[in-house]
C-alpha cells in the first residue's frame, strides 16, 4: 500500500492528500488568525488556507461521487453548471457580459447570480463552472493583488494576476475544482483579457466566451466583432450575444450584466432582462436597435412568398 | 488536532457519510426587518425521525441562520459558526456584522470544498445600515445577498410563490400604480405561513411544526405589532437595539 | 463533423451540406453530394448514420418519383414532408430504424412560397424559416436569429449562409472543409458555388 513510489510522488491523489495533511497539521485546525479580524482567510501571506479532505485513499473520487458533474442528477450536492459569459477586447477597452442563471439539474436555482466578480477597481473575473470555486478563488486573488500593490507600489498586471490564479488552480488539478473564467482589466499594456480554467489552461486573447451557451454567443459575437467598434457598438454586441445565448441555451438566461473596462477601471453599464430584450429591446441605451432582439419581432410583416405580379 | 488522514489503513470500499433529512427553510428581507423560517420535521426516506428538530438558529441579535439538507452536518456547522462568532465577540467586544458572518460562512464552507458539508444555508438579519438582509449559500460556499430565498425539499414549490408575491413576477400593476419595493412585516409573515401550510399539503417531507424568526432593526416600528401575535417569544439578548423574536406555529402532522 | 444548413428567402430556399464522408478519424471522400433533388421543386439534405443516410434518401427519392409518375403532379412540399416524416416514424418503430436527419426545402408552385422543414431521425418535424443539423447548429442558429431575413434577396441569403459557414469554420474543432449549396425556387433546382 504505502510504496516508495506513492510516498514520494507529488502528483498522485495520495500525494495531494499528504500535502493537505501537512498543511492541516501546520494550521492546527484554527490558526491564531481565526480569533482576530482576519476571520476565515487567516494570514494570506502564509499561502492558501488548508482544506479538510475525507480520510480515504482517493478524495477526488469521493468528491466526484457526491457532487454533480452534470451527468448524474441523482447525486446530492449540486454545483452550479450552465452559463454564458463573454469578454472581448477592442479599441475602447474590454467588454464583459454575462447571464445570471444558476441551474441545479433542470431547476432554475437562481436568476439573479452575479457572474462578474469585481476583483478590484481595475480587474474583473467571470464565473463559469463551480460558483463557489470562482467566487472564492477570485476573491482570494483580489487579496493577493492588493498585497502586490503594497509590496511593489504599483498595480498588478492582468497577465500576472491571471498567471497567479492559473498556477493556484493548477496546484489543485485532479481534485475536482471546476472553473472557466476570464480575467479582464486594463494595465500598462492597455486592455487585456485572459482565459483561465481549472485544467490549468491560460490563454491571452481578444475574444472569449465560456459556458454551455458560449457557442451561441460566439455565433453573434464573431460576426459582429472588429477592433474598431465604438463603445456603444461594443456594448450592444456584448448584450446581443448574451441575449442570443439566453434565447438558444436552456441553461442560460434571465438577465444580462454588462461591464466596460476602460483606462480608469471598470464601469458597470447595466442589467438587462433577456425577455425584455426579446420583445422590447434593451431600452433607451447607446447602441440599442430600437426594437426587440427576437426573430419574430425583428422580421415582423416580412414574407418569403413571391407571387407573380399578375396573380397578386 | 486529531489525525484526519491515515493512509495505510484498510480501505472501505464505499464511503457515504451523507443523507438527506428533508424539510424546507425560507427567508425574506424587509426594509428594516428580516424573517427566517423553517419547518421542524426531520425525516430520512419515508420515516419521520422527529417532529421537532429546529433548523433555524439565532446566531446574534442581528443574525439568524437556517440550515437544511443533512441534519448532522447542519448542526455541526451551526455549532462551529457560533464558536467562531463567540471568539469574535471576545476579540472585538461586539457582535460580528452580518455581511462579515456571510463571508465567514463562505470560507468555512469552502474549507470543506473537498469534503463538503451537505448543507444549504440561508442567513437572515439586519445589516449595519439597518436594512433587512438575506444571504443564501450553496454547500461549498458560493453566496449572494437576495431579498428572498427558499431552500430544501419544497424549494421548487415555495420559491415560485415567493417570486410572484415578493418580487411580483408575472404581475402587472394596475394602471397608475406600482408595486412596493418592500412589504410590511404583517404581509411577510402571512406569506411565510401560507408558504409552509401549502408546502405541507403537497410535500411529504414538510410539516409538523413551524418556527419563524423575526429580526427587527434598531428603532423599527415593525416590532410593535409583533408582541401580541399568537405564539411569539422574544429572544433578544443584548441592548444593541436589534431585536429577535420567534413565532412558533403548528403544521399538519400526517 | 457533419453539418447542414438551410434558409428561406424571398421565393427560394437555400440548402447547404458539407461534402465530407468520414469513417472513424479518416476522411474517405471530400466531394460527396449529400443533397438529393427529390422532385423539380424539392431538395433534401441528409446526414446521420453512414449507410442509413444514402439508403433512406434513395428510398425517399424513388417513392417521390413513383408518386409523380403515377399522378403526373409531384407532391407539394408539405405533403412530401409529411410522407417522409411518417416513413421515419415507422422506421423508428421497426427492428432496425434509420438514423437520418433531414432538411427538406421546397418551393410550392401552387402558392408561390418556399417551405423549409427540419426533420430528425425520431420523426420530429418542424416548419422553420432557417434550420441546421449537426454541431454547426450550435453556432449557426444564434447567428441566423440575428441575421436571417425571410424577405432577403438571393444574394443576401447566400451572404447569410456564408456567415454560417465561416463561423463554423472558425469555431468548430472538426469543421468541414467544403459545402455543396443548392437552391430551389420558382425555376426549379440548381447548384451554386459559394
Amino acid at each position: 500500500m504505502n510504496t516508495f513510489a506513492t510516498k514520494f510522488s507529488t502528483t498522485s491523489a495520495v500525494g495531494q492528500l499528504r500535502k493537505a495533511q501537512k498543511l492541516a497539521a501546520e494550521e492546527d485546525e484554527f490558526s491564531d488568525a481565526a480569533w482576530g479580524s482576519e476571520a476565515g482567510f487567516g494570514n494570506v501571506a502564509k499561502g492558501a488556507p488548508s482544506f479538510t479532505v475525507p480520510a480515504i485513499p482517493d478524495p477526488a473520487a469521493f468528491l466526484r461521487l457526491h457532487t454533480d458533474d452534470h451527468a448524474d442528477p441523482s447525486c446530492r450536492i449540486k454545483i452550479q453548471h450552465g452559463t454564458t459569459t463573454l469578454a472581448f477586447r477592442f479599441q475602447g477597452g474590454v467588454i464583459v457580459a454575462v447571464d445570471s442563471r444558476a441551474t441545479a439539474g433542470s431547476y432554475i436555482a437562481s436568476g439573479t447570480v452575479k457572474k462578474v466578480i469585481e476583483i478590484n477597481p481595475y480587474l474583473l473575473g467571470t464565473m463559469a463552472g463551480g460558483a463557489a470555486d470562482c467566487q472564492y478563488w477570485e476573491t482570494y486573488l483580489g487579496m493577493h493583488c492588493r498585497l502586490h500593490e503594497l509590496r511593489n507600489r504599483e498595480r498588478i498586471s492582468v497577465s500576472a494576476a491571471s498567471k497567479y490564479l492559473s498556477n493556484l488552480v493548477y496546484s489543485y488539478k485532479g481534485m475536482g475544482l471546476s472553473m472557466g473564467t476570464m480575467i479582464c482589466g486594463w494595465d500598462k499594456t492597455g486592455p487585456a483579457v485572459f482565459y483561465v480554467d481549472s485544467d490549468g489552461t491560460r490563454l491571452k486573447g481578444d475574444l472569449f466566451s465560456v459556458g454551455s451557451g458560449s457557442t451561441f454567443a460566439y455565433g453573434v459575437l464573431d460576426q459582429g466583432y472588429h477592433w474598431d467598434l465604438t463603445d456603444a457598438e461594443a456594448q450592444e454586441l456584448g448584450r446581443r450575444s448574451i441575449y442570443a445565448a439566453g434565447h438558444r441555451d436552456a441553461f442560460s438566461g434571465n438577465t444580462c450584466n454588462l461591464y466596460h473596462v476602460k483606462e480608469d477601471g471598470w464601469h458597470f453599464i447595466g442589467n438587462y432582462d433577456v425577455s425584455k430584450m426579446h420583445y422590447d429591446g434593451p431600452g433607451n441605451v447607446p447602441g440599442a436597435p430600437g426594437h426587440g432582439y427576437g426573430y419574430d419581432i425583428r422580421v415582423e410583416g416580412r414574407s418569403s412568398a413571391n407571387p407573380p405580379e399578375a396573380s397578386s | 488536532m486529531p489525525d484526519m488522514v491515515s493512509i495505510a489503513q484498510p480501505i472501505q470500499q464505499s464511503f457515504n457519510p451523507y443523507t438527506e433529512n428533508g424539510g424546507t427553510i425560507l427567508a425574506i428581507a424587509g426594509a428594516d426587518f428580516s424573517v427566517i423560517a423553517g419547518d421542524t420535521r426531520q425525516s430520512e426516506g419515508y420515516n419521520i425521525q422527529t417532529r421537532y428538530a429546529p433548523k433555524v438558529f439565532r446566531l446574534t441579535d442581528k443574525a439568524v441562520l437556517a440550515v437544511n439538507g443533512f441534519a448532522a452536518d447542519g448542526n455541526m456547522f451551526v455549532k462551529k459558526v457560533r464558536q467562531r462568532l463567540e471568539w469574535y465577540r471576545h476579540a472585538h467586544a461586539k457582535d460580528m456584522p452580518i455581511r462579515a458572518i456571510a463571508r465567514l460562512i463562505q470560507t468555512m464552507l469552502y474549507a470543506r470544498r473537498f469534503f463538503p458539508y451537505y448543507v444549504y444555508n440561508i442567513l437572515g438579519g439586519i445589516e449595519e445600515d439597518g436594512t433587512g438582509a438575506v444571504y443564501s449559500f450553496d454547500p461549498v460556499g458560493s453566496y449572494e445577498r437576495e431579498a428572498c430565498r427558499a431552500a430544501g425539499a419544497a424549494q421548487s414549490l415555495v420559491q415560485p410563490f415567493l417570486d410572484n408575491q415578493i418580487y411580483f413576477k408575472n404581475q402587472t400593476p394596475a394602471p397608475g400604480t406600482s408595486f412596493p419595493a418592500h412589504l410590511p412585516l404583517q404581509t411577510v409573515l402571512s406569506l411565510v405561513i401560507d408558504s409552509f401550510t401549502s408546502a405541507t399539503e403537497r410535500h411529504i417531507e414538510v410539516g409538523d411544526g413551524l418556527e419563524i424568526y423575526v429580526v427587527v432593526a434598531k428603532g423599527s416600528t415593525s416590532a410593535q405589532g409583533l408582541q401580541n401575535l399568537r405564539g411569539v417569544q422574544e429572544l433578544t439578548a443584548t441592548d444593541d437595539g436589534e431585536r429577535v423574536f420567534v413565532v412558533r406555529r403548528e403544521l399538519k402532522k400526517d | 463533423m457533419e453539418t447542414s444548413f438551410a434558409l428561406t428567402g424571398k421565393g427560394y430556399v437555400i440548402v447547404a451540406a458539407d461534402t465530407t464522408s468520414a469513417r472513424s478519424i479518416v476522411k474517405m471522400k471530400v466531394d460527396e453530394d449529400k443533397i438529393k433533388t427529390l422532385s423539380p421543386h424539392l431538395l433534401m439534405a441528409y446526414s446521420g448514420e453512414p449507410g442509413d443516410t444514402v439508403q433512406f434518401a434513395e428510398y425517399v427519392e424513388r417513392n417521390i418519383r413513383l408518386y409523380q409518375i403515377r399522378n403526373i403532379y409531384p407532391l407539394r412540399p408539405s405533403a412530401a414532408a409529411s410522407w417522409i416524416r411518417r416513413s421515419l416514424a415507422e422506421s423508428l418503430r421497426s427492428r432496425k430504424p434509420y438514423s437520418v436527419n433531414l432538411l427538406l426545402g421546397g418551393y410550392d408552385t401552387a402558392t408561390f412560397d418556399p417551405h423549409l422543414y427540419w426533420i430528425d431521425y425520431l420523426g420530429t418535424i418542424s416548419e422553420v424559416p432557417f434550420a441546421a443539423h449537426g454541431y454547426g447548429a450550435y453556432f449557426a442558429l444564434s447567428l441566423l436569429d440575428r441575421y436571417h431575413d425571410p424577405s432577403a434577396s438571393l444574394e443576401e441569403g447566400l451572404a447569410t449562409l456564408k456567415r454560417c459557414i465561416d463561423e463554423v469554420s472558425k469555431r468548430l474543432v472538426v469543421s468541414p472543409g467544403k459545402y455543396k449549396v443548392k437552391i430551389v425556387d420558382k425555376d426549379g433546382v440548381r447548384e451554386v458555388e459559394l
